[in-house]
């Protein structure tokens, strides 16, 4: 019945957020709705035992990335988009149809997702702790791990040399 | 589990068909990568589902990898629309034409 409540609650906020984000017109709304929809799919998330992933999703996504965009709205300011043709145009309808497509295979995913355990054996295993998930990465997942450090490393490097570039463009060094 | 694998992939299925369209429509490069995070979410989603699934922590594994990758992704995009849209004055990504920043 929690879960039931839970669910309920987190998939309408995550839904709604997520049409904000979408259909906002003003992007430091569009940002602050995505918040809510990664709080609500952080309930979500919760309402799967997983509450390590749900933590980190707040800090890291919430708390760091949401906070970035709204720095950089900030930052360029409030410019409009050129008046014009929807960015659709001609591609309207292989996009449309892309997205029907998505849908289509989508739904078959799901009626077909009984393929697995349907409900599992009561988690003997606390799946979701820190230590569980800990465990997992440094012993079977240890290759993904020193990838992610990679990407990280290469992410601020380029964002150094980015930043570079934007300070020599206005005659700095 | 009371909540059925299907409900929660159907709420992955909403947020990414969304994020899909904030991407054909959105000409703003931020609002854009706004639209990309929502997808990268409906994927973590269907990866927690999964992992409750079949009870192994290899999709809470997974998810967390998703999210640093987006964390690099949102540092590298939101530093490539900085740069080319500082001295731009409309934030719009139907007016590039050229590599040159």
């Amino acid at each position: 019945m929690g879960e039931q409540v839970l669910f309920a609650v987190a998939a309408i906020g995550a839904i709604g957020f997520g049409i904000g984000v979408v259909f906002f017109k003003d992007a430091f709304r569009a940002a602050v709705s995505l918040i809510g929809t990664l709080m609500s799919v952080a309930l979500l998330f919760i309402a799967l035992l997983a509450p390590f992933v749900a933590v980190i999703q707040v800090i890291v996504y919430a708390g760091a990335i949401v906070v970035m965009f709204l720095f950089v709205i900030a930052y360029l300011g409030d410019r409009g988009a050129v008046p014009g043709p929807d960015r659709l145009d001609r591609w309207q309808v292989i996009g449309w149809l892309g997205l029907i497509g998505v849908g289509f295979f989508g739904a078959v995913a799901i009626l077909d997702s009984s393929a697995g355990p349907a409900s599992p054996a009561p988690s003997t295993t606390d799946v979701g702790a820190p230590a569980t998930i800990g465990d997992a990465f440094l012993n079977s997942h240890l290759l993904a791990f020193e990838a992610t450090s990679l990407v990280l490393l290469v992410a601020a490097v380029g964002a150094v040399i980015l930043a570079k570039a934007a300070v020599q463009g206005e005659g700095g060094r | 589990m009371n909540v059925p694998i299907g409900a929660y992939l159907a709420v992955s299925l909403g947020l990414l068909v969304l994020g899909l369209i904030g991407v054909m429509r959105r000409r703003n490069p931020l609002l854009l990568l706004l639209s990309v995070e929502l997808m990268l979410n409906a994927g973590n989603v269907a990866l927690i589902g999964f992992s409750r699934q079949w009870d192994d922590p290899a999709g809470q594994v997974f998810a967390l990898v998703v999210m640093v990758v987006a964390a690099a992704e949102v540092v590298i995009g939101l530093g490539l629309t900085v740069s080319i849209f500082r001295t731009r004055t409309n934030l719009d990504v139907d007016e590039l034409s050229s590599m040159r920043g």
